[in-house]
């Protein structure tokens, strides 16, 4: 379709404008590149067995897999000082024991897992471990083995798998059985004041954590993928 | 003077800082790292695009900083 205006312009001009119109078989193509950067939050999609619930966050191209989990396993060396049991993660010496820590309430864990499609299998891109606050701020932990951006590392695991809730279980597996070693240590000090534990007569008990406030022991992060997180 | 807007999570602050202030110097900024509780390493992104640190930040301006990854030695 085609329409023509004659303008007359503020300096006396008179000018013929056309506006040509016709329709473009364009818009699922503009609607992909406006959604792109837009991502869904689905709650509960799964509750896994001796972890917890599972809540979703899924783009255009991946889906972030939350898991809110109540403890982390330390697998590593610990050393009793003045009856408390605190890791030592650089340790050859100090004794190695798989002890289990218990997030107190006001420490929010999240075990992030990232999946991509990877033809007709789920591939495993990364996983994360995040502490949130009350306010959903998020913290890296005083732990080894992680990144600034709080990016675990893992070690090797296979990454591709049949399903989604295969990818995040296996995630998990790896994450309870790894060991935590001094890689990406900063200092133990403050690792010793949050992860402490005492030895009882049948197990070990968390004690809470040596600071009036959790996150001052933690840094304060902020990354594209802690923006994804459902809590 | 110019205002410029900084978040860090879910934390933001609107600030007043001098016409030739960079991206370099807000995440050096002890005053910003204080307020919002940002480290040494961090990127800034403008419209989700990252920064270069040397580039002065345009008046008005909100800047998204974010953690940067390190990587093992």
């Amino acid at each position: 379709m085609e329409t023509t205006e004659i303008i007359i312009k503020d300096n006396g001009t008179i000018t013929e404008r056309t506006i040509r119109e016709r329709d473009l078989d364009a818009g699922k193509l503009v609607q992909e590149a406006l959604n792109e950067a837009v991502t869904r939050t689905i709650r509960n999609v799964l509750s896994l067995p001796n972890w917890g619930l599972v809540h979703a966050n899924a783009g255009s191209g991946d889906t972030l897999w939350s898991v809110v989990i109540g403890q982390i396993p330390l697998h590593a060396r610990f050393r009793l000082v003045n009856g408390v049991l605190v890791p030592a993660f650089a340790s050859d010496t100090e004794i190695e024991m798989p002890l289990v820590w218990q997030a107190p309430s006001e420490v929010r864990l999240a075990f992030v897992v990232l999946t991509e499609p990877d033809q007709d299998r789920v591939k495993i891109a990364g996983n994360w471990l995040f502490a949130c606050d009350q306010d959903n701020r998020g913290f890296r932990l005083p732990l080894p083995n992680l990144h600034d951006d709080c990016r675990i590392c893992t070690g090797e695991f296979p990454a591709c798998y049949d399903t989604a809730n295969q990818a995040v279980l296996a995630s998990l597996e790896q994450f309870r059985k790894s060991k935590w070693n001094s890689d990406l240590m900063r200092t133990v000090e403050r690792s010793q004041k949050f992860f402490r534990f005492q030895p009882t007569n049948e197990s070990f008990q968390t004690l809470p954590i040596e600071a009036s406030d959790w996150r001052s022991l933690c840094d304060k992060v902020s990354t594209d993928v802690m923006e994804r997180v459902v809590l | 003077m110019k205002n410029i807007t900084v978040k860090y999570g879910v934390d933001s602050i609107t600030k007043q800082v001098p016409d030739d202030f960079t991206f370099g110097d807000l995440q050096e900024s002890d005053m910003f790292k204080a307020a919002l509780g940002f480290g040494d390493r961090t990127k800034a992104l403008v419209e989700g695009i990252e920064q270069d640190r040397g580039t002065v930040i345009p008046a008005g301006a909100t800047v998204r900083l974010e953690t940067a990854a390190n990587t093992k030695a």
